[in-house]
């Protein structure tokens, strides 16, 4: 029996694109070859004796050559996917969408009918996911205005969304200074007019932390509040549905659901 | 009326969104539209839901009204001219720098005004129209506008309006005109049904304009379209309606509220409306620089519509039938259902003492749905007969059951309507079905991979010529074991079914159609 060979990468689209890239030429035989990617949250407990271990350097021409590849042999939309489920948090997603690749360079585009395959039917759960996760922090996503009129928001996704939700605020706020910052991540996207943004480590999260709590005095937060409650229909009341709607992990970043702070205007 | 001197922006926003709340319609959708590099805003066709309120429901727009004083005296409504509560308005300065403040905190998708009847009709779309052009125009705001027109004002208005606003609506407030007569003495059904007219042709002829129609292939308005919108408004500078009036005896209601410059807000922008009017036509839209440019959509998210449920005696049959009407004649994308909460305690309409008809209110949502996008007539659905919706099973079940003969249907072949029709299968099922099965024959457990739930659909259908237990399909069998799987309902309205409940509705035809 051949021993099999795993091919560690990075936890991000790159890192596994270029694992993929490898594993693929390497001659070895698909059934012999699989993914790892680095994870937060992996602790390594699952390293196999007799497996061979391969650490691989994120190479973006690699990566590039495979991201063309599934764009040019199956579709975008597959492209698209697949990105999203690389920035999920889901555990093996690497070789998962290596085994997903398998068939779809082989179908075509029309791998996305084949939804009774249980590898297919995975990287559309997951991607679901990730798509339903960005959606809701379109709206979730809660400024605070600093002074020279800067805005941050703090968010804690579950999946690495940060650069997904980006483009939609640099569409919408043109001419406004921003930052997103992944809490969970340590990650900070930042815009500037008539600049791409970019996407940073950060290196002191807890100073940026302070920056964005601290409680400088905006009116407007304490309007959007009398808003948010003076809206529901008291007949009506339903924190069931509300809770449905907008589940608790959400709520620590989100003004209207933080308890008024001292320097409030309000009673 | 109790008018405050001074009243501060935070007192005026709790008096306003409290006001507007009953309003039901809070979505942003419809629209697709990039941001522009000088403004501020986009906006997405899917919607956006930014929080969801302790009743549990989405916060998309800001929703609020101009003001809450009021002519009109509308049994069911809390700004009515015989309340005596404390009234509010927003200068339009005020309200344009609220929308762009939440707005780019992330708090909002846009603003949905409406507004109670100040002075006039005109005297109060001329206000919106001003606060309206002042946030795309000056504020430069490119984010969703939905804003209600008030019946009864002059159609040059609402054309005006309607180049600034995504979306528009006219609420029809109860089914029949007799309803709206008793509950609502100072509207009539042709002042509502007028303005809906006159925006969907007008945005039919925009969409032809634009090029983008070709839906309404057979539109049987024909040529005469265009006379329509050769609208005049003249603004008398007598009127008393009129903006132009109101500057020397109605400042105090508008302007002095303000703390900051609403009052030469007002007067310098309803300069707009008044500088040409002095018998010229078409000043408004001479005036709106919106209209102006080639490329702009009229009313481009559509327009949408809310019914009372409960306030009067129609029955849901009724209620359906206007809206399907609404759908087929008017075009509209969306009618709202908004079950009645008795605010004013007035013995003369039904009391909600236990709660609003939330349930009613869900099925009718239920059916609308079916309407829209199944495929459903509502005379399968309900007749004169059955004029009510049942209350322990929904629309479609309940329409599945009375048409056993249709049944089972074979998933392999099935074409999308007919696999709409089955219980337990909606669009998305459907649609995943269809995908699936192009690339192989499906057998029970495929659907559970298509996230398709059995529970119900298992009575209705085959796989390769088989059913998944040898059912007989018999009506009283069936109906007994879709009432055992429960069906869910929206979290609050579970607990609406009780045996007290039920025992209340006792009195009414459910439509089963002798099923129970
Ligand atoms: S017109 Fe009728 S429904 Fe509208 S605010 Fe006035 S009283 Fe209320």
């Amino acid at each position: 029996m051949k021993s099999i060979k795993i091919f560690q990468c990075e936890n991000s689209i790159d890192g596994i694109f270029t694992a993929i890239y490898q594993a693929w030429s390497c001659g070895y035989g698909h059934a012999n070859v699989k993914i790892e990617e680095a994870c937060e949250k992996n602790n390594y407990s699952n390293i196999e004796l007799f497996s061979e271990y391969i650490l691989i350097h994120t190479d973006f021409e690699k990566a590039v050559k495979v991201s063309r590849a599934i764009k040019r042999k199956i579709s975008e939309e597959v492209y698209e996917m697949i990105c999203r489920v690389a920035l999920s948090n889901y555990q093996g997603k690497g070789d998962l969408i290596y085994r997903f690749l398998i068939l779809g360079f082989h179908i075509g585009s029309s791998i996305v009918d084949h939804l009774s395959n249980e590898v297919v039917n995975k990287i559309f759960k997951i991607n679901r996911f990730v798509s339903n996760e960005v959606h809701h922090f379109l709206g979730f996503v809660r400024f605070s205005v600093h002074k020279n009129d800067i805005l941050t928001s703090l968010i804690h996704p579950k999946n690495n969304v940060l650069s997904l939700i980006v483009p939609h605020f640099v569409d919408r706020l043109p001419r406004e200074k921003f930052a997103i910052i992944d809490g969970n991540r340590n990650t900070c996207a930042l815009h500037l007019p008539q600049k791409p943004w970019v996407l940073v480590d950060v290196v002191d999260s807890d100073s940026l932390d302070e920056y964005h709590k601290q409680d400088g005095f905006d009116e407007y937060e304490d309007l959007w509040k009398i808003f948010f409650d003076n809206i529901a229909i008291k007949e009506r009341i339903n924190p069931k549905l509300q809770r449905n709607n907008i589940p608790l992990r959400f709520r620590d970043d989100m003004v209207e659901f933080i308890p008024v702070s001292r320097n409030s205007i309000l009673p | 009326m109790i008018i405050q001197e001074g009243m501060s922006i935070q007192r005026k926003l709790e008096i306003l969104s409290d006001a507007a709340k009953y309003d039901v319609a809070c979505t942003s959708s419809g629209v697709d539209r990039k941001g522009n590099q000088s403004g501020m805003g986009n906006s997405v066709a899917c919607g956006i839901c930014h929080t969801f309120s302790a009743d549990g429901r989405c916060i998309s727009l800001l929703k609020i009204l101009f003001t809450n004083e009021c002519i009109f005296d509308c049994k069911y409504c809390i700004n009515r001219s015989s309340n005596d509560i404390v009234r509010a308005s927003f200068t339009p300065n005020e309200l344009c720098e609220l929308t762009m403040e939440f707005y780019r905190r992330n708090y909002i998708e846009g603003l949905f005004l409406s507004s109670g009847i100040m002075i006039s009709p005109n005297h109060t779309m001329e206000l919106i129209f001003v606060a309206l052009k002042m946030l795309r125009e000056d504020f430069q705001f490119n984010g969703y506008i939905h804003c209600k027109a008030i019946p009864g004002a002059d159609p040059a208005l609402i054309e005006a309006i309607g180049w600034y606003a995504d979306r528009m609506s006219i609420n029809l407030e109860l089914p029949t005109a007799d309803s709206l007569k008793k509950l609502a003495p100072h509207k009539n059904r042709k002042n509502i049904l007028k303005p809906m007219r006159q925006i969907q042709l007008r945005r039919e002829s925009n969409l032809e304009y634009l090029g983008l129609n070709n839906s309404y292939g057979g539109s049987s308005y024909g040529s005469n379209k265009n006379i329509l919108f050769d609208y005049s408004y003249s603004n008398g500078n007598s009127s008393g309606n009129s903006i132009i009036s109101s500057k020397s005896n109605s400042n105090k209601d508008i302007g002095s509220n303000s703390n900051r410059n609403g009052n030469s807000d007002i007067s310098s922008n309803s300069m707009i409306l008044v500088d040409k009017g002095s018998g010229s036509n078409n000043i408004l839209m001479e005036d709106n620089s919106y209209s102006r440019s080639p490329k702009s959509k009229f009313v481009p998210a559509g327009q949408s519509t809310q019914m009372i449920i409960g306030a009067s005696a129609e029955s849901d049959y009724h209620i359906m039938s206007v809206s399907e009407a609404l759908y087929n004649n008017f075009d509209l994308k969306r009618v709202f259902y908004s079950a009645f909460v008795n605010v004013n305690q007035d013995s003369n309409l039904p009391s909600t003492h236990n709660g609003p008809p939330l349930l009613r209110e869900h099925r009718l949502y239920q059916a609308d749905w079916l309407i829209r996008f199944y495929g459903f007539k509502t005379r399968e659905l309900l007749d004169e007969k059955n004029p009510n919706f049942n209350i322990i099973m929904d629309p479609k079940c309940n329409w599945a059951l009375r048409h056993l003969e249709l049944f089972p249907v074979e998933v392999n072949k099935a074409d999308y309507y007919t696999l709409l029709r089955v219980p337990g299968i909606g669009v998305t099922g459907a649609r995943r079905i269809i995908a699936a099965r192009k690339s192989a024959v499906l057998d029970f457990k495929d659907l559970k991979a298509l996230r398709i739930v059995l529970r119900r659909a298992v009575y209705f259908i085959t796989f390769r010529g088989r059913m998944m237990y040898p059912i007989k399909v018999d009506e009283d069998f069936i109906t007994r074991e879709l009432l055992s799987t429960k069906e869910k309902l929206p979290y609050g309205i579970e607990e609406d079914i009780t045996f007290k409940q039920l025992s209340l509705f006792d009195d009414i035809n459910y439509g089963t159609g002798g099923i129970l």
